[in-house]
Formats: structure tokens, sequence, C-alpha cells
């Protein structure tokens, strides 16, 4: 479709609140009901029946791809599996207690150094980007945690899927097909949200002409905040400073007395349950049940249903950062790292709407009233 | 009820006691027309060029003040002059922070020298904030904006990437000197001159603010989730370095240098106009008027243009831009800042690939003190989006598509 020139009157708030900032074909957020489709397809589908390398090429190049067209995506990631050196090295030089987003955020920016047609802005240079974007993310990301836990990543495997190889690379270990599956639908259900603060970042990058890794560097910065990819952390601790339900529920009440925000609850868009974090509590349940850890379920149940009895008429319920911290746990990643998958995840959305504004394109530049 | 403001009208100047949230403008593509904050820290008029740091108009500050001085306006939102103490330690918060950890400058050093300077300042900053918010609580990262000497390390970065570029030697820091002077030592690798000094401040102060551009949207979007001034930089690095912002600044030194006198470059510029092209320097979107920066540059030009390579720069820079404004002015493009800084930065031997470099470290001021202003009362920039795509698609495996 073509893209409509718009000159429109509209009224928003602080924040650019109910502002429509653009028009966007990837994915559709309704906040009324809870859906969220990918390119027409319902998250809850894609979680059911497809896999992050087969989404991460859906939402990039806008179709389910063929056969054909999966084993060109797939052979193409594996070709990117192996990052300029120095950008690993350079973990040689970096202090070992910081957090593992930091560290990849170091490792990316040194590989943006050694990368090939760096300065080539092109639309088909843009195009060449992605794959390499992804397969590199994995392999770094990987040794970023690695790092934090003290050893060297796993080799990586071409036979096994993205989530498969950032597990067993990471962890050091071969997940099991349970947690695989269930990585795997974190991954997906996370890919995308429109324009996200993140989203919103690397849109602005994208707006200057610049190259669709520095959009995507810009995008992973936003999310490194408290208030965005850092919530999933915030929100685990609060259930991990628990003995018991009892505690938690006890804790609950004081909080709401004192008009405390939780992290993990509520969303701009969603005034109703958040479609993802529906998707991710069974597979999060398992998880840690399958581990021994049932009390950390309980507890997180108590402290989501005494938040949305309470908050649930002000459209307040748990979002997918509440919930996807219960599963990078059970699997066996260090806290500091929660953040790390989703910036994986959602690199593949940040990218799909960098490539289509390079072909509309206006600058990005607000303004700002002076009150001084 | 919301109040209604005609942002995209040319009578409205951009400025009001208070806004009323929420409000109603006219919005267009990029943004264009929206208010995204209110401000105290800058007034940008595209419709009259006036243009001002807390106040103060910047023709009262170029030329005048210090780098130091217009960052200390623009952060703490006071002048300098009535407030020695503070600033004093103001400044010495800024000049004590310059030495970089070894492992930082031993990452340089193994980077391929080829590599374009923005992209090795935004590695280094990334590396050092490691350094830097190692064993700290950083999701709750934004406390440390209350530290200025962010802008100062990335004096001291860009500083060590024009040496590391020249094949010269890192240099200690000399914590008594200004940001400027230590700067020109740096890349001149000897005394600069009090002119010389003189002119890089007034450059930084040129380049200290300039509203909500993208690089600085870019670090408010950050800024607004609490992530700490590092990510900050490594994003708004990442937009400056962008061809239409940061990169038309090299553009503007390589077309000068390549018209060698005023005759090739009066031709050169009617056949650019002729076909359609854009002249790299000129325009800027949110200035439909001349632009006041401008102005102060061009009437410093003849002063710093000593020896007869730069006298030939400048009587080119002048001839392209009367052929070109002759054509572009009454369709309200004017030339730009970058212009005629490029070709200053020029003449402090400041290489055409590390102007951008130059370019940030001015902007870090206005950086520092619009995050800052933003934090205190944060809400996070979270548009809406207009579906326009497929719906209703069911997935069917693999092989049976």
């Amino acid at each position: 479709m073509k893209p409509i020139k718009y000159l429109i009157e509209q009224t928003y708030s602080r924040g650019l609140e109910n502002l429509v900032a653009g028009q966007t074909s990837i994915a559709m957020l309704d906040g009324e009901r809870g859906n969220l489709l990918y390119r027409g397809y319902d998250i809850e589908e894609l979680a059911d029946l497809s896999t992050f390398d087969e989404v991460s090429y859906l939402l990039i190049h806008g179709e389910l791809p063929t056969t054909s067209q999966f084993q060109g995506w797939v052979n193409e990631l594996d070709t990117w599996n192996e990052p300029p050196v120095d950008a690993i090295n350079v973990l040689d030089s970096l202090p070992t207690d910081t957090p593992p987003l930091m560290l990849y955020r170091t490792m990316a920016s040194i590989a943006a150094c050694n990368i090939p047609e760096g300065e080539n802005v092109r639309m088909d240079a843009q195009w060449r980007r992605p794959a390499r974007i992804l397969g590199w993310s994995s392999t770094l990301a990987a040794a970023a945690i690695c790092h934090v836990l003290g050893r060297r990543p796993n080799p990586f495997n071409p036979e096994q899927s993205f989530a498969v190889n950032f597990l067993t690379r990471s962890l050091g270990r071969k997940p099991t097909q349970f947690e695989a599956e269930a990585f795997d639908v974190s991954l997906i259900v996370q890919a995308e949200h429109g324009f996200n603060v993140a989203a919103l970042a690397a849109l602005t990058v994208i707006s200057t002409g610049a190259d669709l890794g520095s959009a995507v560097l810009a995008g992973l910065s936003a999310l490194a905040g408290k208030l965005h990819g850092g919530t999933n952390q915030l929100a685990f601790q609060n259930i991990m400073q628990h003995e018991s339900a009892k505690d938690a529920r006890a804790w609950v009440k004081r909080k709401l007395k004192d008009g405390y925000r939780f992290p993990g609850f509520g969303h701009r868009i969603y005034q109703t349950h958040d479609p993802r974090a529906r998707i991710l509590e069974p597979l999060a349940r398992k998880l840690v049940e399958d581990r021994g850890d049932g009390h950390i379920w309980e507890i997180y149940e108590t402290i989501r249903d005494e938040v949305e009895s309470n908050l649930g008429d002000k459209g307040i319920f748990i979002n997918v950062g509440g919930v996807s911290g219960l599963i990078y746990h059970a699997l066996g990643f260090p806290m500091s790292s929660y953040p790390i998958p989703m910036a994986l995840a959602i690199q593949t959305g940040l990218m799909a709407h960098c490539l289509e504004y390079l072909s509309e394109g206006n600058m990005i530049e607000p303004g700002a009233i002076y009150t001084g | 009820m919301a109040s209604r403001l005609d942002t995209l009208d040319q009578s409205f100047n951009w400025r009001s006691k208070k806004v009323e949230w929420p409000v109603t403008t006219i919005t267009s593509q990029g943004l264009s027309g929206v208010i995204a904050c209110e401000t105290k820290v800058a007034w940008v008029n595209p419709n009259t060029g006036d243009f001002s740091y807390r106040g103060i108009p910047i023709q009262e500050l170029a030329g005048k003040a210090t780098f130091e001085e217009v960052a200390y306006l623009l952060v703490e939102g006071k002048p300098w002059k009535e407030h020695p103490e503070k600033y004093k330690s103001f400044c010495q918060k800024l000049h004590s922070v310059r030495q970089m950890p070894v492992e930082v400058l031993q990452i340089l050093a193994s980077q391929p020298v080829t590599t374009h300077p923005t992209r090795l300042l935004r590695a280094l900053i990334s590396a050092l904030g490691c350094y830097e918010m190692q064993n700290k609580d950083t999701r709750d990262g934004h406390h440390i904006w209350g530290d200025v000497w962010i802008i100062s390390q990335v004096v001291a970065l860009v500083g060590h990437i024009a040496r590391f570029r020249k094949g010269l030697k890192p240099m200690i820091t000399d914590y008594r000197q200004s940001l400027a002077r230590d700067m020109l030592y740096m890349i001149l690798n000897k005394k600069p001159s009090l002119e010389q000094e003189k002119l890089l401040n007034l450059l930084w102060v040129l380049y200290a603010d300039h509203g909500l551009d993208a690089p600085t949207f870019t670090g408010l979007v950050v800024g607004c989730t609490k992530a700490d001034p590092y990510y900050n930089i490594v994003a708004g690095l990442s937009a400056l370095r962008g061809p239409l912002v940061g990169g038309a600044v090299e553009g503007v030194i390589q077309m000068l240098v390549g018209l060698r006198d005023a005759n090739v470059a009066r031709a050169w510029t009617e056949g650019m106009i002729t076909k359609g092209f854009r002249i790299p320097g000129f325009g800027r979107r949110i200035h439909s008027q001349p632009d006041p920066r401008v102005d102060i540059l061009r009437g410093i030009l003849p002063e710093y243009a000593k020896t007869t390579e730069q006298q030939l720069l400048l009587e080119v820079s002048t001839t392209i831009e009367d052929t070109a404004s002759a054509y572009l002015n009454p369709k309200g493009v004017y030339v730009n800042l970058n212009y005629y800084s490029a070709l200053l930065f020029h003449y402090l031997s400041v290489e055409p690939e590390m102007v951008t470099c130059f370019y940030a470290i001015g902007r870090m001021a206005g950086l520092v003190a619009r995050v800052r202003e933003y934090l205190t009362t944060n809400r996070l920039f979270r548009p809406r989006e207009r579906y326009i795509g497929k719906r209703d698609q069911s997935y069917t495996i693999i092989g049976k598509r």
C-alpha cells in the first residue's frame, strides 16, 4: 500500500499518548480486546504452530516463507553466526560484574566498527543487514552472558534452531525439548510490539539515513531502562523477595496504599489482559514447577491476583515483563541477563519497522514548547 | 477540552507560559508539528530564526562565553556569572574525570584506523560505560545524569580518537586546562593559540543545543526509560552520524576542497541546482528563516582565513552560498550551520571525518540539560500506530504454502 501523505489534526497527551505517529503493516495491537497480530496472524496461533526462525522471516519480509525461502533464510542466519573476532575479544577488556546488556552493547558497537559496507545506506545494502544482525546477535549475547558466568560459550550447531543454539551456548547445557519450546515461544511473543519506546528510538535513528545496525543499537539502548526492558528483572525481584504467598499478599496490600507502581503490570495500549502474558503463563508455570519451585509460582499468582483485583478496573493487568522472568529464572539465566532474551526477540520487530520506514522516510523531529 | 495550538502556522512562535495537556495540533510525517514536551532549556523559533539558551540570545553567548560556561547555563539553568562558586565546582567536576581506563584505550588501539570515528566513539563510550556502571544498580541508572562529567568523558575520548587516527601516542590530559584548550593540544600536538581556543569554544557553543532534532529526540526517548547516560550517548551518536544529520557536515568540506576556485564553484553550483540535486549544507526542516548562528560564523570567517589556501576555500564557499541562495532563498531554503562550521573546523585542523565527533561534544551540553529536565516530569514516549496491514490470516504449515 502506498503511504498517505498526511496532515491531520490530533489530540494527544504528554509522552505522545494517543498520538498516531504513523502507519504500519507489521503488528496490530488491539488494546481493548487484548489481541496481537503479526502481519495478520494471531500470535496465539504463531506461538502454537510456528517457530521464532519462521516468525523473524514473517516480520521482516511480510509473508510466511515457502520451504525454499525458509531454507535460504536459515542458511543466511547460519553463515552469519560468527561475529568479527574483535567483538568477542573485547570482553577480555571489560569487567565481569557488568550487566550483560551493557557488554552486549559494547560488543555490538565494536562489531559495527568491522562490518562490510558499513557506510552503504542504499536500500539493497539495508536489506542485506537483518540476517547478519540476527545471526551475530545470538553469538554476542551468549558470549556476554558467559562472560558474567565466567565460562566460554559452547560452539554453534547449524542443525539447531535459533532458540536451542542460544540456550545451549549461553547456559552450557542442551535444553530439554519443553525448555526449548517455551523459550522459543517467549521469543515469538516478544518479537514485535508496534511503536514501543525501543521502536520509536530505532525509527528516529533510521530516519536520519543511518544504517540498520545503528538503529537497532539505539532501540536496544531504550530497552535497557527499567521502565522498558528492565521491567522483567524488577518484577521478578519482587517475586523473589517473599518467603510465602502470605507475605506477598501483605506486601501488595501495603504497596497499594502507597500508590506504588508495580513493575510488570499495566500497559499504555492494553486496557485488558496482555495476550503475551496469557500465552507465557502456562509455560512459565510448568517450567518453575518442574524445577521444584512451585512456591515461586504461588507467589507470582498471589501478587498478580491481588494487584489485578484492586487495579483491574483501572485497566491494570499483568504484562509480558511480569511473567517472562519466571521463564528465564527456570532456565537458569542470571538475573542481570533478563533483558537479553527480550532484546534478541524485539530486534526483529525493530528491523521490520526501520525497513518499512525507509520507504517513506521523513526525518523524525518533533518540537518542544519553550516555557522559560 | 484540549488546548489547540497551530504549530505548523507561520505565526506560531513555539513559546507559551504553560502547556495544558492534552493538546490539539496539526501533525505531519516525521512528527512534524507535534509537541513532544515543554522545555526551559532553549527556545528555537523556526519562523523568526530566534534562538536563545535559557533566555539569553545566542548572539550574546557566541564568542563571549566558553563551552564550560554555556554548559553550566544549559544544565543548571542559571547564568554562571551569578554563581561563581557553583560554577567553579561544576568546572572542577568536568575537568577531573578525563583520565580514561587503560583498557578503553587498548580497545581503541586494536581497532582498524579506517573505521569511521563516530563508530569508534560509540564503541568506546559503551566500553567506558561498562566501567563506570560496574557494581552499580544500573536499572536505576538515570541517577547519574546528575553527574555532568559524561560531557568531558566524550571530550577526552574524541581527543584520543583524533590522535589515534594521526598515529600519535595517547596523551595525558591536563586537568588545569579548559576543555577546548586541552582538545586543541591533543589534536595539534602543540600549544594552541588563544584565537584557536576561542574559535573552538564558539563552535561548541553554537552546537550545544538545537531543539528536538533527531539526535536529541533519540536521547529523550532512551532517557525516558531511565536507561543510564551511556546507553543514551550510544543511541544519540547513532542518530548524529546519520547522513542527513552529522554526515552532512562531512559532505560540505569534501565539496569545498574539491572545488578549487570561485568560477568552478559557481558553475558547479548552478549545475547542481539545475539538475535538482541537494547542495550539502543547505536547508533544514526546522528553519524556514535564516539561521542566526550562520550569520555569526559568516561574520568571523575572514579573521580566521589566514593562509592562501584558507582564503581560497573561503572564496569558494561564499561563491557557492551566493549562487545557491539566489535560487533557494525564495523557496525558504537557507544555508545552515554545518556549512560554515565545516570550514572553520577545517581551519582548526579537524579532519572532515572527525567533525561529527566535535559536533557531538557541543551537543552533549544540550542533551544532558534536556534529559535531566525531562526526567523531572518523566513520562514514557509511547505513541500509537495506525495499522494498515492484513488481518485474519490463518497459519498453514510450511510445505503447503
